[in-house]
C-alpha cells in the first residue's frame, strides 16, 4: 500500500516516511506543490498525508485536483492552523481526517491505517491481529473467538495498539490519543497505566499471548513476543 | 466634585459677596441722599420760620403736620451754634415706639425775647423707604441668582455635553476592539481638538496592539512546525530499541519540554484567538451536560490519585462559544486537579453560577498574580501558568464573571457567573 507524503518541511517528511514505512507502507514523497500534483496524476495512493500551507501553492487545490479527477485517495490534512474553520473547511473539500502540528508519529499512522482501512474493506471490517479478531462496526474484540468484554478505553487503546504494531509508542502519544490533547495534565501519565494493565489482564486470562511491552518506561510496543 | 457644580460654587459665593456689599453700599448711600434731603427741608422750615418772625414779629402757629413736629422754647440768650442738625432718638407716645428723627435747633428774637426753635422730622418714612428698596433689590438679587444658577447649569451642561459624550466613547474602548473608535461630532474647537488628539492616540495603540497580536499569532504558528520535525523525531528516536537508560531518560526529558512547549504554544495561540474574536459563534449550551461529559472524562483521573468529589448539578442552559465552554471547563477542572493535594477533595456545584472548589496550597493565592500570563504560584516547572488567563480571557469576550475565593485551611474556588 502506498502512502504519499505532501509536505515541504523536509525532516519532517523524513521522519514520517520512516515511521510510516515498514511491513505496512511503501511510502513515497511530495516537497512541493508541483511535484505533488504530478505525483497524484501518475498514481494512484491508498493514502496522501497533505501539507496545506506548501510554498508553491495551497494544499488544498492539489485536494481539488484530486476530487476533480475522481480519485479514491484517502487524504488526511496535517497543517499548523488549529482553527475549527480550517478543520471544516478541509474536510469539506473532502478530506478525510485533519491533524494539527505538532502531533505524534503513532497518532498520523493510527489516522492513515483508519482512513485506508475505511477505502479498502468496506463491508468487511474486521483487523486481524495474530489471535485477534476485532470487528470495527459492532466495535467487539475476539481472542481465539471467544468475544473479550472490554471498556471503550481499552478498546481504543487495543486498536491504537495495532494501528501502530511494532513500534514504540510514548505514554504522551497514548494519553493523548485516549484523552485528546485538551486535558492539560502536566505530563502525568500514571493514568494510562491502569488501562495498559487491565488490558494486558484481559488479553492473558483469554489465553493471547502478552503483546504489550514496556520500554524503558517510556512507552509501550505491541508486538508478537519474541 | 463636578466641574460646573465647582464653578457654580464660587459663582453663587462670589455674587452674593458682590450683591450683599453693593446693597450695604446702596443702603448707606440712600441713607446719606435722605438725610440730606430732610436736612435741605429743615433748613427752608428755619427759613421760613425767621421770615414769617421778621415779617409779623411772632412766632408762627404750629401746625400739625405729619411727621413734622415744631416747638418753641424761651432762652435767657442765642446759641452759639445757630444752625446745629442732628439725629435723635425720641419716644413717641402715640404709637408707643421710639423713633429716630432729624432736628434743626434755631434761636430767633421775638420782640427781644430769644426763642429756642427746634423742628423735627421723623425719619421713620426715610427708614421705611430704604427697607422697601433693600427688599426689593434683595428679591431681584436672589432671583437674578436663582435665574443664573439654572442658565448655568444648563447651558454649562450642554456645553460640556460633548466632552461627557468623549468620556462615554473613551469608557467603552478597548484595545481589544477591531472597530474604530466614533466621538460624536461637536462644533467647540477645544473638544474637536481633544477627540482628534483622542483619536490619534487610540487608534495608534490600537494599531500596535493589532500588530502585536498579529505577531503573537503568527509567532505560534512559525512554531508548530519545528516542533512537530522535534517530536516526530524523538517518536523515531525511540524506535531504537538499544537506548540505554541514560539516552532514555534524556528522551523522555526532551519529550516532557517539547510537550510543555507545544501546550505553551498552543494556550499562547487560543489566547491570540480568543482576542481577535475568533470564536464569535454563539450557541445555546447545555452546560450540565456538558460539565457531566467532562466529569465523566476527569473521573478515572481523580480515581486514580484518590481525589474525592461532591458534585451537585442543576439544570443551566447559556449562550456561548462551544469551542470557549469547553475549553473553559477542561482548564477549570485541570487546575482543581493538577493544584489538589494527594487524598484531597473537588466540590463541583451548578446552579446559576458554577462553582468548584478543591484542595490545595494552604494559603490563599494573590489574586493580582492569579490571572498574569506566565505566574507561577508555586514551583511546578511543568505548569506554564496560562491556564487561569484563558480562563479570564474566554470569561472577559464571554462576558462571565470569574471570581476566586481562599477559604482555610485549603480550599480554592472559582466561581463563574454567567
Amino acid at each position: 500500500m502506498k502512502v504519499l507524503i505532501i509536505e515541504d518541511e523536509k525532516e519532517l517528511s523524513k521522519s514520517i516516511c520512516q515511521y510510516l514505512s515498514g511491513e505496512q507502507f511503501i511510502t513515497e514523497t511530495a516537497y512541493d506543490f508541483d511535484s505533488a500534483l504530478e505525483k497524484i496524476s501518475l498514481y494512484d495512493y491508498a493514502c496522501i498525508v497533505l501539507d496545506i500551507t506548501l510554498p508553491s501553492g495551497n494544499g488544498l487545490n492539489i485536494l481539488k485536483e484530486l476530487k476533480r479527477n475522481n480519485k479514491a485517495d484517502g487524504v488526511i490534512i496535517i497543517s499548523a492552523k488549529n482553527s475549527l474553520d480550517d478543520k471544516i473547511y478541509g474536510l469539506k473539500a473532502g478530506a478525510d481526517d485533519y491533524l494539527t502540528k505538532p502531533f505524534h508519529l503513532p497518532e498520523l499512522g493510527a489516522r492513515v491505517a483508519a482512513i485506508i482501512r475505511r477505502k479498502s474493506f468496506e463491508g468487511n471490517n474486521t483487523i486481524v491481529f495474530d489471535d485477534l479478531q476485532i470487528h470495527l462496526d459492532a466495535k467487539q474484540t475476539f481472542v481465539n473467538g471467544k468475544e473479550l468484554d472490554l471498556t471503550k478505553k481499552e478498546y481504543e487503546l487495543l486498536l491504537y495498539f495495532i494501528s501502530n504494531k511494532n513500534k514504540v509508542i510514548s505514554k504522551s502519544a497514548i494519553a493523548e490519543h485516549l484523552w485528546g490533547d485538551n486535558m492539560d495534565l502536566a505530563n502525568n501519565y500514571d493514568f494510562i497505566y491502569t488501562h495498559i494493565k487491565n488490558l494486558r489482564k484481559k488479553l492473558l486470562q483469554f489465553g493471547s499471548p502478552d503483546y504489550i511491552r514496556s520500554v524503558y518506561g517510556m512507552g509501550y510496543k505491541f508486538s508478537l513476543p519474541r | 466634585m463636578k466641574l460646573f457644580t465647582k464653578y457654580n460654587r464660587i459663582n453663587v459665593v462670589s455674587t452674593v459677596i458682590i450683591f450683599l456689599l453693593g446693597c450695604g453700599a446702596f443702603s448707606i448711600l440712600l441713607r446719606y441722599v435722605i438725610i440730606s434731603q430732610v436736612d435741605e427741608d429743615l433748613k427752608i422750615e428755619k427759613n421760613e420760620v425767621v421770615t414769617y418772625v421778621h415779617q409779623f414779629n411772632h412766632l408762627p402757629t404750629v401746625i400739625e403736620v405729619r411727621d413734622q413736629y415744631t416747638t418753641y422754647k424761651p432762652v435767657e440768650k442765642p446759641t452759639s451754634q445757630n444752625n446745629k442738625i442732628f439725629t435723635n432718638k425720641v419716644y413717641d407716645k402715640a404709637e408707643h415706639e421710639t423713633e429716630l428723627r432729624r432736628t434743626i435747633e434755631f434761636t430767633v428774637d421775638v420782640n427781644n425775647i430769644w426763642y429756642l426753635v427746634s423742628v423735627s422730622k421723623s425719619l421713620e418714612g426715610a427708614d421705611e423707604l430704604i427697607q422697601t428698596i433693600i427688599a426689593i433689590t434683595l428679591t431681584i438679587i436672589s432671583l437674578i441668582l436663582i435665574v443664573t444658577f439654572f442658565i448655568n447649569r444648563f447651558v454649562l451642561r450642554r456645553l460640556w455635553k460633548p466632552f461627557y459624550s468623549t468620556l462615554q466613547t473613551m469608557q467603552q474602548f478597548s484595545l481589544n476592539k477591531t472597530e474604530k473608535i466614533n466621538f460624536s461630532n461637536t462644533d467647540i474647537d477645544e473638544f474637536i481638538y481633544l477627540n482628534t488628539t483622542l483619536n490619534n492616540a487610540l487608534s495608534k495603540a490600537q494599531q500596535d496592539y493589532q500588530t502585536l497580536k498579529e505577531f503573537t499569532e503568527n509567532a505560534s504558528h512559525e512554531l508548530q512546525t519545528p516542533l512537530a520535525v522535534i517530536q516526530s523525531k524523538l517518536d523515531i528516536l525511540i524506535q531504537n530499541e538499544k537506548l540505554s537508560e541514560n539516552e532514555s531518560n534524556a528522551i523522555q526529558s526532551a519529550y516532557n519540554a517539547v510537550q510543555g512547549l507545544s501546550k505553551l504554544n498552543h494556550s499562547l495561540l487560543l489566547l491570540a484567538k480568543i482576542e481577535n474574536k475568533q470564536f464569535s459563534e454563539q450557541t445555546s449550551i447545555n452546560l450540565k451536560e456538558l460539565l457531566q461529559t467532562k466529569i465523566n472524562q476527569f473521573n478515572e483521573l481523580w480515581k486514580n490519585r484518590d481525589i474525592v468529589t461532591a458534585i451537585n448539578l442543576s439544570d443551566k442552559e447559556i449562550t456561548g462559544n462551544a469551542y470557549l465552554i469547553e475549553i473553559l471547563l477542561n482548564n477549570l477542572l485541570s487546575n482543581a486537579t493538577k493544584h489538589n493535594i494527594k487524598n484531597g477533595t473537588i466540590n463541583i456545584l451548578l446552579n446559576n453560577t458554577l462553582q468548584i472548589t478543591n484542595t490545595g496550597i494552604n494559603y490563599a493565592i494573590d489574586e493580582k498574580q492569579l490571572y498574569k500570563r506566565f505566574s507561577k504560584q508555586h514551583n511546578s516547572s511543568e505548569n506554564h501558568g496560562l491556564g487561569l488567563s484563558v480562563i479570564q480571557q474566554i470569561c472577559q469576550v464571554s462576558g462571565y464573571n470569574c471570581t476566586y475565593n481562599f477559604q482555610l485551611p485549603n480550599l480554592h474556588t472559582f466561581s463563574i457567573a454567567w
